[in-house]
């Protein structure tokens, strides 16, 4: 999910760099883009995006914007105590990945939500 | 019910092969095209009509036609973020009925296109975080009814967007952080009845009515973070589910009495940063779920918060007040604490720890104290760090650390101290007893087996574990020592550091203390 940098050096071919190297990518963002480290074999590569990869939830503040990781059971989330999807086996109710529905509700597999 | 609408075939199934993509874009056989940071300027043609997800984002995509959605009847996913988008026509979403997802984040909007999304009925997630919205007309999110998710943090709103958000009794989760807002009025949210999580870090909010949270009977999350806010924010007392607030850097002096007492469920309190001067002694009390408290700083602070209830604290910091006293029972109630801070205040006394078997670190640095009991710490046997440093300590009882047997740090420097028990230190690594001009005599080394770093009033004192001149003695001092039945396990072992060490001007015999 990158604009390519017209003219960028080898190793920082992706958009959204503000500083970055050959070997490890980005090593800072544009403004109000989220920074996130991927993990490439023994290697971090810093990318800058607009949103957060699958599995991780954007922080902004004035100084840099972060991606950090859901809960194990979350396929993504607003923060790190509300999920939006669950993982497969769990079941969405309030911002909660839940095993079983609460009374009253039913799990369904296609939303994994409780409705 | 239109039972088409609600069938998507699936990559495998009928209807037009997937294999159908756009040579801007890469699909995938599930109905995903993504089509990001290719320099685009438009919606590229020739896509199925079956996509459910299209990522456009990171183009140069600067404004939206009419219907230029309008072959996607079963997107569920549009990303537009990174766009430097300027204009959505009021048509441009026309069609997208089952779009559940819309990112607008990373763009140049100076407002909500409310015509535009006034059709989504099946969105529930959408970003226009990092825009330069101003305004958000009060039909915003009409006809969103299902919206979940709402971000507009990283914008220019000076007020909540109240009148726009009035009907959004589904929304689940908001964040307005990041934006200009100065003031939260009464019943902002009135209707968010469904609201759990709540974000307004990085405003200017300097006040908040009394009311301003009503109605939101299902919050869990408030984070006022880094705002201007001079009182506590007793509004929080509409919130019965709040389990993470956060309020540090503000410019709040006081903790009332009482302050959480309709926040039982409570589980973290971030209050660091704001200039306190004075803590309700009863603000903590009853918050069973609490498991850390950090209050540094609450310089007019006399009285010892009153924790009954409040029996799940596993860290308590609590520092830089006029506090003098500690409840004799204090471990009646907190039986999990692990992490104990109370350094720089006006503490005489010490009591009993006895009762909180699950302490690991201690620390009493800069109070009062003046002697150590017997029964102060007995049975912590977990205990790992102990700072008693920079009190008026003369006295400990020669007992007092017999059961600190996990024991590898003790900082008992800068007190007046005589001497020290070291019956039970057979863990200790680290050791602190500069600053005690009284402790002439040489410390037993043999009970401290595992010390590796020490530090002592004299320079004499070292020559008892660094051995100076024994570098130099013949071998008969080392057998002298073996025939002294000194067990292998008790040869004084080499330690790393010991300060000040000796030298030439500070000799290993005792001339009258150390005058140098």
């Amino acid at each position: 999910q990158h604009k390519p940098i017209s003219g960028g050096s080898s190793g920082c071919q992706q958009g959204g760099c503000l500083t970055c190297s050959d070997y490890n990518g980005c090593l800072s963002c544009k403004p109000r883009l989220f920074m996130h480290l991927e993990r490439i074999g023994m290697k971090q590569i810093g990318v800058c995006m607009t949103s957060c990869p699958p599995g991780f939830y954007g922080t902004r503040s004035p100084e840099r914007n972060t991606c950090t990781k859901c809960r194990s059971e979350c396929d993504s989330c607003f923060n790190k105590n509300f999920c939006t999807r669950c993982r497969s086996g769990f079941y969405l109710h309030l911002g909660k990945c839940l095993d079983s529905c609460p009374v009253g509700m039913v799990h369904s597999n296609a939303q994994r939500e409780c409705v | 019910i239109c039972l088409w609408c609600f069938v998507r075939p699936s990559a495998s199934g009928q209807g037009q092969s997937t294999a159908v993509c756009s040579p801007s874009c890469s699909c995938d056989e599930d109905g995903g095209a993504d089509c990001s940071g290719r320099g685009l300027t438009s919606v590229p043609t020739g896509l199925s009509t079956f996509t459910y997800y299209l990522d456009l984002s990171m183009n140069n995509i600067t404004e939206l036609p009419a219907y230029v959605f309008k072959n996607f009847p079963y997107l569920e996913e549009l990303r537009l973020a990174g766009n430097d988008l300027t204009f959505i026509h009021p048509d441009a979403l026309s069609g997208l009925h089952q779009l559940k997802v819309l990112m607008l984040q990373n763009n140049q909007l100076k407002s909500v296109p409310s015509t535009a999304l006034k059709n989504l009925h099946s969105l529930q997630s959408l970003r226009l975080d990092a825009n330069h919205i101003t305004t958000v007309p009060d039909e915003s999110f009409e006809g969103l009814q299902q919206l979940r998710h709402l971000w507009l943090d990283d914008n220019h709103l000076t007020e909540v967007p109240v009148t726009s958000l009035r009907h959004q009794s589904n929304l689940q989760a908001l964040t307005l952080a990041l934006n200009r807002i100065l003031y939260i009025p009464d019943n902002a949210f009135r209707n968010l009845t469904s609201l759990v999580v709540l974000h307004l870090h990085n405003n200017q909010i300097k006040e908040i009515g009394a009311n301003c949270f009503a109605g939101l009977v299902n919050l869990e999350t408030l984070d006022l973070n880094f705002n201007n806010l001079k009182e506590f924010p007793k509004a929080i007392q509409a919130l019965p589910k709040l389990k993470e607030l956060g309020f540090h850097s503000n410019d709040i002096a006081a903790i009332p009495e009482g302050a959480f007492h309709n926040n039982p469920m409570l589980r973290t309190i971030h209050l660091y940063d704001n200039p306190l001067s004075f803590v309700g002694a009863s603000a903590f009390q009853n918050l069973s779920d609490l498991h850390s408290l950090m209050l540094r700083g609450a310089s007019l602070m006399k009285d010892f918060p009153i924790l009954t209830l409040t029996n799940n604290l596993e860290s308590l910091t609590l520092s830089g007040t006029k506090i003098s006293s500690i409840p004799t029972n204090l471990c009646e109630d907190l039986r999990l604490l692990q992490t104990l801070d109370l350094s720089y205040n006006e503490v005489t006394e010490l009591p009993s720890f006895q009762g909180c078997g699950r302490l690991q670190e201690i620390s009493f640095q800069h109070n009062h104290i003046q002697e150590v009991d017997r029964d102060t710490f007995q049975g912590l046997s977990v205990l790992r760090l102990l700072d008693l440093s920079r009190n008026k300590i003369r006295v400990i009882h020669k007992d007092a650390f017999l059961t600190l047997t996990g024991l590898t740090n003790l900082d008992l420097s800068m007190n007046a101290l005589s001497m020290i028990p070291t019956t039970g230190l057979s863990s200790l690594s680290q050791l602190k007893l500069s600053g005690n001009p009284q402790m002439k005599n040489v410390l037993p080394a043999k009970n401290l087996p595992k010390l590796r770093s020490i530090s002592v009033p004299y320079a004499y004192q070292c020559c008892a574990f660094i051995g100076c001149e024994s570098a130099m003695r013949s071998s008969e001092e080392t057998d002298r020592k073996k025939s002294t039945g000194a067990e292998a396990g008790e040869q004084v072992s080499m330690i790393m550091h010991c300060s000040p060490s000796p030298g030439a001007f500070k000799p290993c015999e005792h001339l009258l203390g150390n005058w140098m």
